[in-house]
């Protein structure tokens, strides 16, 4: 008798256990991003920062000037140009984060091969009371251009700090063979 | 009075027996299992040339060993050294933007080779990220001294990474070595032409 309620006792400690190490929170989790949700056109507003999505279009081949000198980039895939109004709350931050979330799930960060483009958000501050616009340039293949998502943050894997999750509409994605970017963005 | 003692001494005997056998199980599988493991690691496949390699994070096709010429971006190589450059098509397999190849791959029969500087070959240009599912042509280029005898054929190896969903320390999703997993012997040709201007 008391074998048996020994046995009963340890299988259930066993289950709870393991229940518990299961349920536990992964520490990445613990001290992830404060997520704020919304769609394009609407201000989504976190605590730090917000965002206004204007724009978002596609183009095969991306041009500008560079020092005098004309600058043209092809994609295997398409480029997708974000413009988009974002305003500090509380004190001057870079928006140097931003990622799009494709189809599938997988992550596309900004292109790296566009960051000298004029009027790109990354490379400029935001003054709090100034908004601030400009263009996020992302590099991604063509059949993850549906149901995209846009992650904006301070910088990439921001911890404890707020991160705006902005879904991108279909219905006015215009897609181009070559966008200029100018001064004043596409 | 006797019986009761004598049962209890082989009670001792039988545990300490078994914990001697369980001790000596889990030393003889561990060391099997090491042994396996070396055995394993031991075997790299050779790979052709400009066959994919599947590396975990990468998949890269390594199509040729370029010897001197001048840097894709139109730099000038350091003075005393001279240029190592392997063209390749390499792709991101992971679901994230990326630009850790830079351990991809590790050259075997040159001695002291330093990091070498990844160009998208579409821009002439540095390579940043990779974007996932965007395979594109790239070229590695080493800098090693220019009074280094080259071997006719570089041997290469490519690197893996694995990815684990919660790591040892934190607990964090991450990507982490896991050897070689494949060897290839690259000709080295010298450039064409590039080199014969004045």
């Amino acid at each position: 008798m008391r074998i048996v309620f020994l046995i009963i006792m340890i299988v259930l400690s066993t289950v709870v256990l393991a229940t518990l190490q299961a349920t536990t929170p992964p520490y990445a989790m613990l001290t992830g991003p404060i997520m704020t949700d919304g769609r394009q056109g609407e201000t989504v507003a976190a605590t730090t920062f917000s965002a206004q999505i204007k724009q978002v279009q596609k183009a095969k081949t991306l041009a500008w000037d560079q020092f005098g000198r004309a600058v043209e980039r092809q994609s295997s895939g398409t480029w997708v140009i974000v413009s988009a109004e974002l305003q500090a709350m509380r004190e001057t931050m870079p928006v140097r984060g931003a990622t799009i979330i494709g189809m599938s799930g997988r992550l596309y960060h900004q292109s790296q091969r566009a960051q000298a483009a004029p009027n790109v958000l990354s490379a400029k501050t935001v003054q709090p009371g100034l908004p601030t616009t400009g263009i996020f340039i992302f590099e991604i293949p063509e059949e993850e251009t549906r149901n995209m998502v846009l992650v904006l943050s301070r910088q990439y894997g921001p911890q404890l700090e707020d991160e705006l999750h902005i879904t991108l509409e279909q219905n006015g994605l215009v897609s181009r063979g070559r966008l200029e970017i100018g001064k004043n963005g596409p | 009075m006797l019986k009761p003692i004598s049962r209890k001494t082989n009670k001792a005997l039988l545990t300490k027996l078994l914990a001697g056998i369980g001790g000596l199980l889990a030393a003889a599988i561990s060391l099997g299992y090491s042994l396996y493991e070396k055995r394993q690691a031991e075997i790299i496949p050779q790979v052709a040339i400009a066959t994919p390699v599947d590396a975990g994070r990468w998949k890269v096709s390594l199509n040729g060993g370029v010897t001197g010429g001048e840097m894709p971006n139109g730099s000038h190589i350091t003075p005393g050294k001279q240029a190592i450059a392997i063209d390749m098509v390499l792709e991101n397999l992971s679901v994230e933007s990326a630009n850790s190849y830079r351990h991809l791959i590790k050259l075997q029969n040159i001695p002291d080779a330093p990091m070498p500087q990844f160009y998208l070959m579409r821009d002439k240009d540095i390579l940043w990220d990779m974007q996932p599912m965007m395979p594109e042509v790239v070229k590695a280029v080493w800098q090693v001294p220019a009074d280094l005898s080259l071997p006719k054929e570089l041997r290469v190896m490519v690197e893996g990474e694995t990815f684990k969903p919660r790591d040892n320390l934190y607990a964090a999703p991450g990507w982490f070595p896991s050897g070689s997993v494949a060897q290839v012997a690259l000709p080295l040709a010298p450039a064409p032409a590039a080199e014969a201007r004045p």
